[in-house]
């Protein structure tokens, strides 16, 4: 994958729910990672999957070297650096574990961002976590200051919709607060999604990268048609839909693909648990145990 | 500073104001949830009609909000009262009176014969002309006490505010522009003395303000406000810049700057169509 984000797996309870067993993934060229871990199974609060799943809520581990990751030689190997586990649930039950891993080569200008707001204690979202790869010191600082309201910056306008938020360009007013220092770091794209959380507080994860890394090469969000005919199982529609600049002939291609992706992406939607057919990972979001629409990455 | 900076000393809880107007109703003020700690120094910024001062004169008790709660040390706001000083960008002093008598009068409801709002036995005389001497001496203004308003600067004119609001020994000092209508080079330097003051008094301060440059400076947290109507805080900038401050220093301090041009980002990129649209 040359995006940002460089490998996508879920992991899913076995049917006793006494383990996580692999799901699927988007290895792109990782293949010793890939090797290292089709066959394993983690239990809860084993390796990062496990992590997540104990914690009841999304973990960032920026250095998987040293730490209680499991396939620290072969992420090493394969230049990844940094993996974040996201837990889903349908209602109050496990439905998968999403792991996403990045690099933090010269190539891979980014920042991936985990705000957390505790409703018993304020109304303040701020940084619970943070990586910030090759983006310099100047952003996290600010990252680091800032405490957003609800429906205000990036992660504040995810935590208000509760809905994945795609913004193209950080620099043009966009309503990212800290678009200068993104801009002279590279970063031009921001994407942030809610997520779920066990322990009651409102979290969202974002994703910053810049053009030459971009998050995914298509991103697709997918919600609730708007007026529904079956409000129990309603039909998804495509609500969003951004594609990195690329040849007319892949455009073609990603168009074709993206229409025989919707089975998939229906059927993430209904049970809650990511799909992927590569190039495509369907990964429900679900920030209060209910998903509410389905963000399509496209690598 | 050695005040606790954790604890909540003011909090507002979800305050909204709307003022009747021949037109209708305006919603000035939306969904204000604020915490401010004992000791802690909070700015309020934003463009003009974003109800800054709308929400100070809420905390000073000048106004009551619409909807919500506000509470200062434990007890909710339902009035103005002397834990509460308010410095305005107009100064409010009395002409006839000196600067001294300003302070004075001042002083003398608070902490004088027949004043009930401390519950404190009242001061003599000779306790309450050392009040505001010390008052006075605290924003350096000793030689001028018998001047009268008249007869001082514009700067000056705002010290003695300060003397006065300060004089009454207030849990919160909430100022309203102070510093609005000086020139530069006072301005400075009287953000150079509130910041030596706040420093020796530990006081907690709530400052409306346009200027970036002074709210980085004097604060430790920036309070950003959304555009009106309907205003609220959009995000909340903590200043982790070491005490005490200097000015000359801080100007090539990166963590300054990129404190600056948070701020900026926010009023400029992201609430700038206010001026855009003018």
């Amino acid at each position: 994958m040359n995006a940002f984000i460089r490998v996508i797996e879920y992991w899913v309870p076995t049917a006793d729910k006494s383990l996580l067993e692999f799901g699927g993934a988007m290895f792109g060229n990782a293949n010793r990672f890939a090797a290292a871990t089709r066959s394993l199974c983690f239990g809860k609060g084993e390796g990062l999957p496990g992590q997540a799943w104990e914690q009841g809520r999304p973990i960032v581990l920026r250095q998987l070297g040293d730490s209680y990751f499991r396939r620290a030689k072969a992420a090493e190997a394969d230049g990844l650096t940094c993996g974040i586990a996201l837990p889903l649930y349908k209602g109050t039950a496990l439905t998968a574990v999403v792991v996403i891993f990045c690099g933090d080569d010269a190539q891979s200008a980014g920042a991936i961002e985990l705000w957390r707001n505790d409703p018993q204690e304020n109304t303040d979202l701020s940084l619970a976590d943070g990586y910030y790869g090759l983006t310099g010191d100047a952003f996290e600082f600010i990252s680091r200051s800032i405490i957003f309201r609800r429906g205000s910056g990036l992660p504040g306008i995810a935590w208000e919709k509760q809905a994945p938020v795609f913004l193209e360009n950080l620099g043009k007013g966009s309503g990212f607060l800290r678009a200068d220092g993104a801009v002279k770091v590279g970063i031009n794209r921001g994407f942030a999604i809610p997520c779920a959380a066990q322990d009651g507080s409102n979290v969202v994860m974002a994703f910053l990268s810049a053009l030459a890394t971009p998050i995914a090469q298509k991103l697709e969000i997918w919600e609730p048609a708007s007026n529904p005919t079956d409000t129990e199982n309603p039909a998804i529609e495509c609500t969003f839909c951004f594609a990195e600049a690329m040849p007319e002939s892949q455009t073609i291609h990603y168009q074709v693909r993206s229409h025989g992706a919707r089975a998939l992406i229906e059927q993430a939607f209904a049970s809650g648990v990511p799909a992927v057919h590569a190039p495509m990972i369907a990964i429900p979001v679900a920030p209060q145990g209910k998903v509410t629409a389905v963000m399509a990455l496209y690598f | 500073m050695t005040a606790n900076k954790t604890s909540k000393f003011i909090e507002i809880q979800g305050v909204e104001q709307t003022f009747k107007t021949k037109k209708g109703d305006f919603p000035a003020l939306r969904d204000i949830h604020l915490t401010v700690a004992k000791g802690e120094f909070v700015a309020l910024i934003g463009h003009s009609g974003c109800g800054k001062s709308t929400l100070l004169n809420l905390i000073a008790g000048l106004a009551m909000p619409t909807a919500g709660t506000l509470i200062c040390a434990n007890r909710e706001i339902a009035g103005p009262g002397p834990e509460r000083a308010v410095v305005f960008q107009n100064h409010s002093l009395l002409p006839w009176l000196t600067c001294f008598e300003n302070v004075y009068l001042g002083v003398e409801r608070v902490f004088g014969a027949g004043s009930k709002s401390t519950g404190a036995a009242s001061e003599n005389k000779s306790q309450l002309k050392a009040r505001t001497d010390a008052a006075l001496a605290l924003v350096g203004l000793t030689p001028a006490a018998q001047k009268r308003p008249g007869e001082i600067s514009g700067g000056m004119k705002q010290r003695v505010g300060i003397a006065r609001a300060l004089a009454m020994e207030p849990k919160v000092l909430l100022m309203d522009e102070p510093f609005g209508a000086l020139d530069a080079l006072t301005r400075a330097r009287l953000q150079d003395e509130l910041l030596a003051i706040v420093q020796k008094t530990e006081s907690t301060v709530v400052m409306v303000t346009h200027d970036v440059d002074e709210a980085v400076l004097l604060s430790d947290k920036i309070v950003m406000m959304t555009n009106g109507p309907a205003a609220t805080i959009g995000e909340i900038l903590k200043v982790n810049l070491p005490r005490p401050r200097n000015r000359v220093e801080l100007a090539e301090d990166r963590n300054y700057v990129h404190y600056r041009k948070a701020v900026i980002d926010f009023l400029y990129t992201r609430q700038g169509h206010v001026e855009k649209a003018a």
